[in-house]
């Protein structure tokens, strides 16, 4: 085994948590149930990582069998880096018949007419996520493994998620997705995040969405005043339920409006003079924003109905705005 | 709506137009022309005041039916004056129109539940899906009505091609045939869906390869009796709308097999009834394990 062979095993075993580090190797399969014996999940992580190496290297595997362990890692825990979602456009015809085995040849295939020298691996998940991870290397040198670009798609979605792609290899990853997925075009969805599965869930629509039921549910019989308040109360809750949904929402962690404004106070002539807009971005942070924004709207700390501002991050799916004088392009 | 006097005057109408039509074909004969003419006369005059007895109880009726729409404060009450035998008839005709009326929206917009929302700007459609008797998922889609219709949430699946459908039938025109293509392709989702479930949960014996979120393609792994020989099967469901597959496939390491009269009856059968009620028979048949 080669020593970048050796560092990319070496620094993937220092990436896997160690509490996560016996059931990834297990699922990995590929230690013999004795080297699986004779591993001390006590010691520290380096110590571990060269044994690890010795019995690689006993069994020969090869960067092939650890990069599918760093697959496999990754799959397993997806919500790390930043994930940035871009969608798919004008289908062909027969995009909606792309199955996988089709998809896999065809990516494959574009990619490596695109660019000589990437390594593709591609796998299906049990949710029937596809998974690739490209490495990339130039005509002149081997696939660099340590700054893999991992891509996440559903077939028949328009959404692709994408993870570590450098701008210099984008064009080409996003040419190799179009064509085969058959489309015509991609083009990015202003959605980013670093947990995988809050993006995924919000696009999907996997979580509890509310819309207007002819039955609401009746107010509890209180004193006037307290009705009012009540009726009040149940109005913005039912409100925010409906904007952002019920219960556990995907848990996006920013969002950002980027506000591109020219100055307006008219005593200030120096200032209202200048001709390029004043740029200004302001950013939303939050272990779960979707649920802090609904709960501000439900208790009426953000008015309601809930403007177009905030409501667009679910009903658009979008966590990126960018909004000018004329009109906010959300 | 004007319930069952209208209809009747509506298709009286076209009746007319017909007739009028099919007129400059005939040759007028004059004498029994007029006599004609005369008796239609008649006849249209009593139908006149027929019509008008009858919007005379239809205008009694609408005043007694709650009105659709408003609190119970707002409503009015107004003296009829109509004896206690017949009001007793007229509430039940008032409310036997009520819901003639209602049924008729129903249809008119396909049968779905639907609400009005955002002051009536919008409305709230609910599409259940069902299959085999078992009700499913329910999706639920709201259509912004001003100035132009448009699709506004919804909780469909991104697999399912909402915005192509809405293009394929025109939305401003004819929201009940857009309604009706997505409730279509919801519901044979919901039914490939299923269908697969109850293949994992009665045929263990059947591994199952290949399936994506839209189910349009199933690959099932079956293992031959006679030397444990495995067999691939692809189901494709080209066509969204439907849940049965519009081709099957076989592949063997045995070319022979998948030729053999069995194995052909046995995919004419996967064509043409749901894939885990077909294994049941082809198990039955000791075509697989």
């Amino acid at each position: 085994m080669d020593n970048s062979v050796k560092h990319l095993l070496q620094r993937l075993i220092r990436r896997i948590p160690a509490s996560m580090l016996k059931s990834t190797l297990d699922k990995w399969g590929r230690l013999t149930a004795e080297n699986r014996k004779s591993l001390d999940f006590t010691q520290s992580k380096w110590t571990i990582a060269q044994e690890l190496v010795s019995i690689c290297e006993e069994s020969e595997l090869t960067v092939k069998h650890i990069t599918e362990l760093e697959m496999i890692y990754i799959t397993e825990n997806p919500n790390q880096g930043m994930w940035h979602t871009f969608q798919l456009v004008d289908p062909e015809d027969d995009a909606h018949s792309v199955e996988l085995m089709q998809f896999k040849e065809q990516f494959k295939s574009h990619l490596s007419e695109l660019k000589r020298n990437v390594s593709v691996k591609i796998k299906k998940h049990t949710d029937e996520a596809v998974w690739i991870r490209v490495a990339w290397g130039d005509g002149l040198s081997r696939p660099n493994h340590l700054k893999a670009t991992y891509v996440v798609h559903y077939l028949q979605t328009p959404y692709v998620f994408v993870n570590a792609l450098s701008s210099k290899h984008k064009p080409l990853l996003l040419q190799a997705l179009t064509l085969s997925t058959k489309h015509q075009q991609i083009k990015a969805a202003n959605l980013s995040g670093q947990k995988l599965t809050a993006l995924r869930d919000l696009l999907m629509r996997q979580y509890q969405q509310v819309f207007p039921t002819k039955y609401p549910s009746p107010l509890p019989e209180k004193l006037r005043i307290e009705k009012v308040q009540a009726e009040a109360s149940a109005n913005r809750h039912r409100m925010a339920g409906e904007t952002f949904g019920d219960g556990t929402l995907p848990a996006l962690q920013s969002a950002v409006f980027q506000l591109e404004t020219k100055f307006k106070d008219p005593t200030n002539e120096a200032m209202t003079q200048r001709d390029e807009p004043f740029i200004c971005s302001v950013k939303f942070s939050s272990s779960n924003l979707l649920e802090s924004l609904r709960h501000c709207a439900a208790s009426g700390i953000a008015s309601t109905p809930v403007t177009p501002l905030l409501s667009s991050i679910p009903l658009k799916g979008r966590n990126y705005f960018v909004i000018t004088d004329n009109v906010p392009t959300a | 709506m004007e319930g069952a006097s209208t209809r009747g005057v509506l298709s009286h109408l076209s009746l007319l137009e017909v007739q009028a039509r099919n007129r400059g074909s005939q040759v007028p004969q004059q004498p029994s022309r007029v006599k004609e003419l005369k008796a239609k006369v008649e006849a249209l005059t009593s139908q006149r005041d027929q019509l008008k007895a009858e919007l005379q109880i239809h205008k009694k009726l609408q005043k007694l039916r709650a009105p659709a729409d408003k609190h119970e404060e707002d409503g009015e009450d107004e003296e009829m004056d109509i004896d206690s035998k017949s009001s007793e008839l007229f509430h039940l005709m008032a409310r036997h129109s009520e819901l003639t009326d209602l049924l008729h929206a129903h249809n008119l917009i396909g049968g779905y539940d639907a609400i009005t929302t955002n002051g009536g700007k919008g409305m709230c459609f609910s599409l259940a899906t069902e299959y085999e008797g078992v009700y499913l998922d329910t999706y639920n889609l709201e259509l912004n009505l001003k100035p132009k219709v448009r699709i506004s949430r919804h909780n469909i699946p991104p697999f399912i091609p909402l915005n192509s459908l809405a293009e394929q039938s025109d939305l401003q025109t004819d929201v009940g045939a857009f309604l009706a293509t997505v409730s279509q392709h919801l519901n044979a989702f919901a039914g490939r869906r299923q269908q697969l479930k109850l293949v994992k949960e009665q045929h263990k014996s059947v591994e199952v390869m290949e399936s994506n979120l839209l189910c349009s393609i199933l690959v099932l792994m079956f293992t031959v009796p006679k030397d444990k020989t495995p067999l691939l099967c692809t189901l494709e469901y080209t066509d969204h709308t439907r849940c049965l597959p519009t081709r099957v496939h076989l592949n063997c390491h045995d070319k022979l097999l998948p030729d053999s009269p069995n194995w052909k009856k046995n995919c004419s059968l996967l064509k043409e009834v749901p894939v885990h009620r077909a294994l049941m028979a082809i198990k039955k048949d000791s075509d697989i394990v």
